[in-house]
């Protein structure tokens, strides 16, 4: 084989995917992008807004009636004490993680294809977080006096359980919340400048305007902005881990079998990871196909994100497996019992219903037609969503019902309003979906035109071009 | 073409007959206190064992996450892993000894086991058959893996062949896999059944973390050792000595949360079936063990990595992986110790058998190390990688 004709092969062989569609500018870049916020609404975002809207009022509606009548109204007892509002919040938090996990540590990774999906992924972990952030203050009974969870000094000298995670989720959540809002603002303002320059109405020149605060793209600006985008990246990076961390030990820390495992803070990392990417194939598949955006959210994004679901997916299903073997290998007997009963036990159609979502139906990702095929990948993504929640479901759930007396066992059961209140969120989520859809660009624009190749005046000039 | 370019250096000829000759001398020592003391010499080998086969075994599971990534990293030193790939027959001929001793080692595996009930109803994984044929299967399946790879190896030396990049990266993504799930039970058999009553379903990763840790330490002590001559002196540059920088403190962080994880579970829990394991480690010597790799595993080397001149420099580099290998031994010791001893103390059999399978395990692996070129040649991506 000639050296030539080996380098054609290894060529076609090793090139990789484009992230970005042939024939593109930096100026088409930024008309297609802009244009989705800048156009007339299109006729199908009212009802897919007006239907979510709807659900958000379901949450409300719920919300009004736990505050009238109190907790009771769901299917909480004891002994299971937990029941949808952790499920849930775990559920909403984890998801959140892709997006934080694809804005900075894929940043840092220096993974360019990252550019056209950290946006709406950072949209995504900011409405979770939203999402999340509900439960645990309407689990707390009294919402009005949740900001007793915060420490500060009070005549009532009470200080909240420092040792408790519990205490630990307040600071980690909300710093996370923090930080992610402060990083998604961050890098909207050089495309809110743009917005600001390209729309002809004059209330929304205004908007954008102030929203861009005062940005002229200016060498300063820049460097500062490239500084300071750094920065938060390298904040943002353990939060991914710290988060769900902290999540897992208000779990662990416990001593009940199901919940005390020392697998928990690796495992429950992974699993966010792996939800939260079934999350983004959720909403990127239909997005790229509704505006139009295959040239910017590629085959290969999609390919890439499938891998890393793959990957989590196989962490998590090794979570399971330890814990089953431990089980058995501890001699213990309740831990036997824990795991035997999530088998065989009242719960069990949860259980393997919960090993088809996330251990079965991801393992399809090993075949190429399937994770080149976006519509099969968001067809496994839908599997791991439920899958991740029906994983909490039976964490909490199936540890709590039965525990060590026999005597004090008993059964769990959502009631209208535990369902209510669950898709209520999805709504308050989807609401907030549409408008950031339709009043912010929801990918980045100025960092989609540094990935454009562009003609290099300088291939002859500097050496690096041409023959060797 | 540039085959010859990267011919290993005559130096390791003599790093070979050096580490055989040193291995020789240590283990006729060590063979000594086999008479002189069973039980210890049992106690010392399979920590020195465990220590060596986690370089070996570690850098083939790091082979293969570089193979998945790709990057010029693990290119760069692919045939370090590789060769300690290829020690695998002399590990499991060191291993042999290990079987001869399982009654000085564990307790499950002495006849008064049979009085102690909570052993008795794990007495269907923790016997001696079961136990050697699960050691069969793990070198088995290691075996395979890198045998496969190896081969793939050496015909894209021959054709350079660029579909075998794919081939080897989908054969490296369950082999991932599988290494994981596998050394998570050999750190059931080989260390956490030391203490048979004790259970922590975080073990296993713990125990990967560490192999991880030491793999990466010992790349980067040959990168040092082949940087310092030709023909590598020119092939490496800042740019790949700053990768292993990052990828060392990478998994230091991930030993460390590891480890942090496991210890505040069970002490938060304070069930007395699981503290009982970290009450051995607090008292009679052992707390100072226990500080010392807290300091030095992680809160040193921690900061001394955030340096980044001190990652794209070699030979400081190669002074934090010599720290961080010493005390991936003392956390082996550490995880193995307290079993065999409540008070904690230095055998001379520590040192020896440390010396005697880490000289005959160093000559195996330079012998492997010298057969081919020191990079991979038909790899496409060897240029680009080169100019990283």
């Amino acid at each position: 084989m000639s050296d030539k004709r080996r380098t054609d092969v290894s060529t076609e062989i090793l090139a990789k995917p484009p992230i970005v569609g042939p024939g593109h500018t930096a100026g088409s870049v930024t008309d297609k992008i802009s244009e989705v916020v800048l156009a007339r609404t299109p006729k199908w975002w009212f009802p897919a807004f007006g239907a979510s809207f709807l659900l958000l009022n379901l949450l409300l509606l719920a919300l009004a009636k736990l505050l009238f009548e109190g907790p009771g109204i769901w299917g909480l007892n004891i002994p299971v004490g937990w029941g949808f509002a952790i499920i849930n919040f775990v559920w909403w938090i984890g998801i959140g993680h892709a997006g934080t996990l694809i804005s900075a540590i894929l940043l840092l990774l220096r993974q360019p294809w990252r550019t056209s999906i950290n946006r709406f992924a950072e949209a995504m972990t900011l409405f979770a977080v939203a999402c999340a952030g509900i439960f645990p203050l309407i689990h707390v009974g009294r919402p009005w006096l949740a900001y007793w969870l915060l420490p500060y000094p009070n005549t009532m000298q009470l200080w909240p359980q420092f040792r408790s995670p519990l205490l630990w989720d307040v600071f980690a959540v909300s710093t996370y919340a923090t930080a992610s809002l402060l990083f998604w603002y961050v890098g909207l303002i050089p495309d809110m400048a743009t917005l600001r320059d390209r729309t002809r109405k004059r209330f929304k020149q205004i908007l954008y305007g102030f929203l861009a605060m005062g940005w002229r793209g200016s060498a300063r600006h820049w460097h500062n902005y490239e500084t300071a985008y750094l920065l938060l990246a390298g904040l943002a990076t353990p939060l991914v881990i710290s988060v769900h961390t902290i999540v897992s030990f208000d779990f662990a820390v416990g001593q009940i079998p199901g919940w005390h495992a020392t697998i928990f803070p690796p495992y429950f990392v992974a699993g966010a990871i792996f939800a939260g990417f079934a999350m983004v194939l959720t909403l990127s598949v239909p997005l790229r196909k509704v505006f139009n955006l295959e040239d910017f959210i590629t085959q290969r994004h999609i390919q890439n994100m499938a891998k890393v679901m793959l990957a989590t997916g196989l962490i998590v299903a090794y979570g399971y497996m330890v814990e089953i073997f431990m089980a058995f290998y501890s001699g213990n007997q309740y831990e036997e019992f824990m795991i035997l009963n999530r088998i065989q036990g009242p719960y069990r159609v949860q259980w393997h219903l919960l090993l088809l979502c996330n251990v079965l139906a991801p393992q399809l990702i090993w075949v190429r037609k399937v994770r080149r095929t976006p519509w099969m990948v968001w067809v496994v993504a839908m599997f791991v969503n439920v899958g991740m929640w029906l994983e909490r479901f039976v964490i909490v759930v199936t540890s709590l019902h039965r525990d060590f007396l026999p005597s004090s066992w008993g059964m769990f059961h959502g009631t209208f309003w535990d369902w209510a209140t669950f898709i209520g969120t999805i709504g308050l989520f989807l609401s907030l979906l549409f408008l950031f859809l339709r009043f912010l660009p929801m990918i980045s624009i100025f960092e989609m035109r540094t990935i454009v190749p562009e003609p290099d005046a300088h291939l002859e000039l500097d050496g690096h071009g041409g023959d060797e | 073409m540039t085959s010859a370019r990267f011919d290993p250096p005559a130096d390791l000829d003599r790093l070979n007959k050096r580490a055989l000759t040193v291995g020789a001398v240590a283990a006729a020592a060590s063979a000594a206190g086999l008479f002189l003391d069973r039980t210890q010499f049992f106690q010392s080998y399979l920590i020195a064992w465990l220590f060596w086969m986690g370089i070996a075994m570690g850098g083939l599971g790091t082979m293969m996450l570089s193979h998945m990534t790709g990057g010029a990293w693990g290119l760069m030193i692919r045939r370090v892993f590789e060769a300690g790939t290829r020690t695998l027959p002399a590990l499991v001929a060191l291993f042999l000894p290990i079987l001869f001793g399982l009654d000085d080692l564990f307790v499950w595996a002495r006849p008064e086991a049979a009085a102690d009930p909570l052993i008795q109803v794990k007495a269907w994984y923790l016997n001696q058959p079961f136990f050697a044929l699960r050691a069969a299967a793990y070198f088995a399946i290691w075996g395979v893996f890198g045998w496969a790879l190896l081969r793939l190896s050496r015909r894209q030396d021959e054709t350079a062949d660029p579909g075998l990049v794919r081939k080897m990266q989908s054969l490296a993504g369950p082999g991932l896999g599988i290494y994981g799930l596998t050394a998570t039970f050999a750190s059931v058999d080989w260390l956490m059944s030391l203490d048979p009553h004790w259970y922590s379903s975080l073990f296993g990763v713990y125990f990967i973390g560490g192999q991880a840790v030491s793999a990466i330490a010992f790349a980067i002590l040959m990168v040092a050792f082949l940087s310092n001559r030709e023909p590598m002196q020119s092939a490496y540059r800042p740019q790949h000595i700053h990768d292993y920088g990052s990828l060392l403190f990478a998994f230091i962080l991930l030993w460390s949360y590891f480890g942090l994880s496991q210890f505040l579970i069970i002490w938060m829990g304070n069930l007395s079936e699981e503290t009982v394991w970290y009450l051995h480690r607090q008292q009679h010597g052992w707390q100072w063990v226990s500080l010392a790799l807290v300091l030095f595993h992680f809160a040193v080397p921690f900061i001394l990595l955030l340096s980044r001149r001190r990652k794209r420099n070699v030979k400081a580099l190669a002074k934090v992986a010599i720290l961080l290998l010493v005390m991936h031994w003392v956390d082996l010791v550490w995880q193995a110790g307290p079993a065999f001893s409540d008070h904690f103390s230095f055998h001379w059999l520590d040192l020896t058998t440390l010396v005697a399978v880490g000289g005959l395990w160093l000559a195996a692996f330079t012998v492997a190390l010298r057969k081919r070129s020191l990079l991979p040649v038909g790899e496409p991506y060897l240029e680009e990688a080169l100019n990283a």
